[in-house]
């Protein structure tokens, strides 16, 4: 429902259309907002073609735990509880999902978007957590899933030597 | 890494180390064998539910309902094996562990690959086997994240014109063998609750047998049969739950004391904790057409946990045999008591007629991941012979008059511990990997496992859809350093005759010929001919990526023998312990565990089958 192309449409049609009819058109997305406590969907930067009007995007998400410490180690905790450690791994190096400590994402790695991946579910078996948990425990499970993000790359791998040789990026 | 595997073994109990002394051969390389035994006899020795379609063909997931994997055929032999070439190949275009194997009826072969699960249909009798068919089944992508170990298919099954086969999501689908189109598609498990399907189903009396995987997610396991053709579900039995459930009526015996009673599988667990006990059935099926009875094993009981599911809850890690027209329980015998290990019983039974004390009894051969070689009367569940055919040190023997393991306290797992050193590890002494029978040496071929793990268990939550673990088990070599071994087994005497170490544990499954020649593939991509007598190595030839797969051997529109195999390195073995060998995924790069670190230099990630022939 909510796509960049029907933002775009929106768009248009307010240039075009009487104030009024503006005004219901806008109301549409609202329903939607509440139900999700606020969530909106956020445009993945590598996708937003040249000279699209950014300021039309909804709001961005922002994780109010960004840096907070102690909401890192209840988002760890909660790693645990929630089972995302028997799918993604112990250290987030991945098992039967994928790896969570590369830096790679394949839906973003961006607060907002490592929100929504946790908050609606991604197609490959990514369970739906919006409703099960609060917003307040997936804000801290992003906390810590991107903290985990850094150091588990692994760019190249030589082994012609005794031992195999790991370099990062 | 030699230091750190030295300094493993003289940590670990010596009883392993001891043992491995006793009954392991030590070669310096792989792919020489050298005896520690002469052959068994074969006399009284045969198949216990030979084929009965033409020797040329494979219609069974196994070859025959005997689970034997002996093929008749004899062109390929000791003296001319050198002379083995590929054939043909085919690409199935899916990436991802191809376990299980392709089925030949009629000049034609099937293949199903990893999820999506696409089946094909190959025209043996033109040149380059072209396409007959393709078929794209529905199957909800979701069912990825809730498979466990790699998105693995183990096959189909062929009767009467149809292909049958299993879809990851939970579906069983029935295709016409000669235009595949959809004939029916029927749901049998529920996605949502973790269960998914990977194993080959089977056919018995026109109906088709199904299980379903998730002993990692809180299912809880059953065994149903379908009638072929309609779609419709038969019956349905559970393997935890009241003696109705389960279909325990006044027909079942079992041998042993402790699994005779009221109500075991329910009362065996504390509270409702059999709802989400596992004992699913995500392994191989055997049939005996004469005592009507199907066997299969059952998975380990869930969590992994054993601190919430006190008892023997049963009938996890569990070998039963149910009627084949009413799913009814005959007897069952429950291997590993309260596992705490994830030693799951799915393992293949093998239907084989042995001499015993001068008279010959119809017997079932498992291999447990537990690291027992079982022979067992197929008739009643009595225990003939239960001797280790891996190093192991959780136990120090099995209990003849009870059935039962004897634990070694220290390799128990609880909640808050962190138990070291166990061996055989998770993935077992062998897993899914079938072995073979030949009636011609009277010997069991067996692709088995060398790791070993540490075990920490943790408090766990049942949510649905969600893993239902409760444990850290960061797994290594076993000692000796190899990863596994191809070994040739007595089963009347418990004995191992020869074995081929192999530097990474033995995944695929084996191939017996009546040729005198049994193939496996390797992780490391390496496909192998050897001596069925001595375990010489005649033959091998680098496939394209790691072989989870198991050989098939057919006779071509041509008259010549063929072997055929898919390589594509995957299922717990590629994803989980390989690490980033699963890196094809651009956003999944993955620091690889410690277990095999070396096994990348030598594959990659594939999907082909390959064709071999004189």
């Amino acid at each position: 429902m909510h796509t960049r192309s029907s933002h775009l449409v929106l768009g248009v049609t307010c240039l075009l259309i009487v104030a009024a009819a503006a005004r219901t058109a806008q109301q549409a997305p609202v329903p939607n907002a509440a139900l999700t406590g606020g969530v909106r969907f956020v445009p993945h930067p590598d996708n937003v073609p040249a000279g699209f009007p950014l300021r039309d995007l909804p709001l961005t998400l922002v994780n109010p735990y960004e840096g907070n410490a102690s909401a890192l180690k209840v988002g760890s905790q909660l790693y645990v509880s929630f089972n995302c450690i028997d799918c993604h791994g112990a250290d987030g190096s991945g098992a039967l999902g994928p790896s969570l400590a590369d830096g790679r994402w394949h839906f973003g790695g961006s607060p907002a978007e490592v929100f929504e991946s946790i908050y609606q579910g991604r197609p490959d078996g990514m369970p739906t957590w919006g409703g099960r948990i609060s917003n307040d425990q997936i804000w801290m499970l992003v906390t810590y899933v991107r903290s985990l993000s850094a150091g588990k790359d692994v760019a190249t791998e030589n082994f012609t030597g005794r031992t195999v040789e790991r370099t990062g990026h | 890494m030699r230091r750190r595997l030295t300094l493993f073994c003289a940590v670990a109990a010596s009883v392993a180390c001891a043992r491995g002394d006793q009954t392991t051969s030590r070669t310096d390389t792989a792919g020489s064998a050298k005896a520690t035994g002469a052959p068994a006899s074969v006399a009284g020795t045969r198949i216990g539910a030979p084929r009965t379609t033409a020797a040329g063909e494979w219609q069974m997931p196994a070859g025959d309902y005997a689970n034997s994997r002996f093929s008749d055929l004899s062109q390929i032999t000791p003296a001319n094996a050198a002379n083995l070439r590929a054939a043909w190949t085919f690409s199935t275009g899916v990436l991802r562990g191809h376990e299980g194997q392709p089925l030949v009826v009629n000049n034609t072969m099937f293949l199903v690959t990893p999820y999506p699960n696409v089946s094909y249909a190959l025209d043996l009798t033109q040149a380059g086997q072209p396409l007959k068919w393709k078929f794209r089944p529905e199957n909800a992508q979701a069912a990825i994240g809730q498979a466990c170990c790699d998105v693995v298919n183990r096959g189909a099954a062929y009767t009467d014109g149809k292909i049958l086969y299993n879809l990851l999501d939970g579906h069983t689908v029935a295709v016409d063998a000669a235009t595949g189109r959809q004939l029916w598609h029927m749901r049998m498990a529920d996605l949502n609750r973790g269960e998914t399907i990977t194993m080959a189903p089977i056919v018995v009396k026109g109906k088709v047998l199904v299980g379903s995987s998730g002993g990692e997610m809180g299912v809880r396991g059953w065994l149903a049969a379908i009638d072929v053709a309609t779609g419709k579900e038969v019956w349905r039995a559970y393997n935890t739950g009241s003696d109705r459930d389960v279909k325990v009526g006044p027909r079942f015996k079992a041998f042993y004391a402790q699994d005779n009673g009221k109500d075991l599988a329910l009362t065996s667990w504390p509270g409702e904790t059999w709802k989400q006990g596992g004992a699913a059935v995500w392994g191989w099926l055997s049939y005996d057409p004469e005592l009507n009875l199907v066997y299969y094993g059952t998975s380990n009981p869930g969590p992994w946990n054993e601190r919430v599911r006190k008892g023997d809850n049963k009938w996890s890690c569990a070998i039963m045999a149910r009627d084949a027209d009413t799913g009814e329980l005959r007897w069952a015998f429950q291997v590993t008591p309260h596992d705490m290990w994830d030693y799951d019983t799915v393992n293949e039974n093998i239907l084989v007629d042995l001499p015993f004390g001068g008279t010959t009894r119809k017997t079932l051969v498992h291999f447990d991941r537990n690291g027992f070689g079982y022979t067992i009367d197929r008739a009643t569940g009595e225990v003939l012979v239960a001797q280790p055919f891996v190093q192991m040190n959780w136990s120090t023997g099995i209990d003849l008059k009870t059935g039962r393991p004897n634990v070694v306290p220290e390799k128990m797992t609880t909640e808050g511990k962190n138990t070291k050193d166990i061996c055989p590890s998770l993935e077992g002494g062998k897993n899914q990997q079938p072995a073979a029978f030949s009636p011609r040496t009277g010997l069991f071929y067996v692709p088995t496992i060398n790791l070993c793990m540490d075990m920490e268990v943790r408090p766990v939550t049942y949510i649905p859809g969600t893993p239902y673990i409760g444990a850290n088990a960061p797994e290594k070599k076993g000692p000796g350093g190899h990863g596994g071994e191809f070994i040739a087994w007595d089963a009347t005497t418990g004995k191992k005759v020869w074995g081929i170490e192999e530097p990474f544990p033995v995944w695929g499954g084996a191939l017996a010929t009546a040729g005198g020649v049994v193939f496996y593939g390797t992780l490391d991509g390496w496909f192998k001919a050897v001596d069925a007598t001595t375990g010489k190595e005649l033959w091998k030839f680098k496939v394209g990526s790691g072989v989870v797969g198991n050989p098939i051997s057919y006779l071509g529109p041509d008259g010549k023998q063929y072997i055929a195999v898919y390589s594509g390195i995957g299922g717990d073995m590629g994803l989980l312990i390989a690490g980033d060998v699963a890196a094809n995924l651009p956003y999944d790069v993955r620091e690889r565990g410690s277990t095999l670190p070396d096994l990348p230099r030598w594959t990659s990630w594939g999907g082909m089958l390959f064709v071999f022939s004189l």
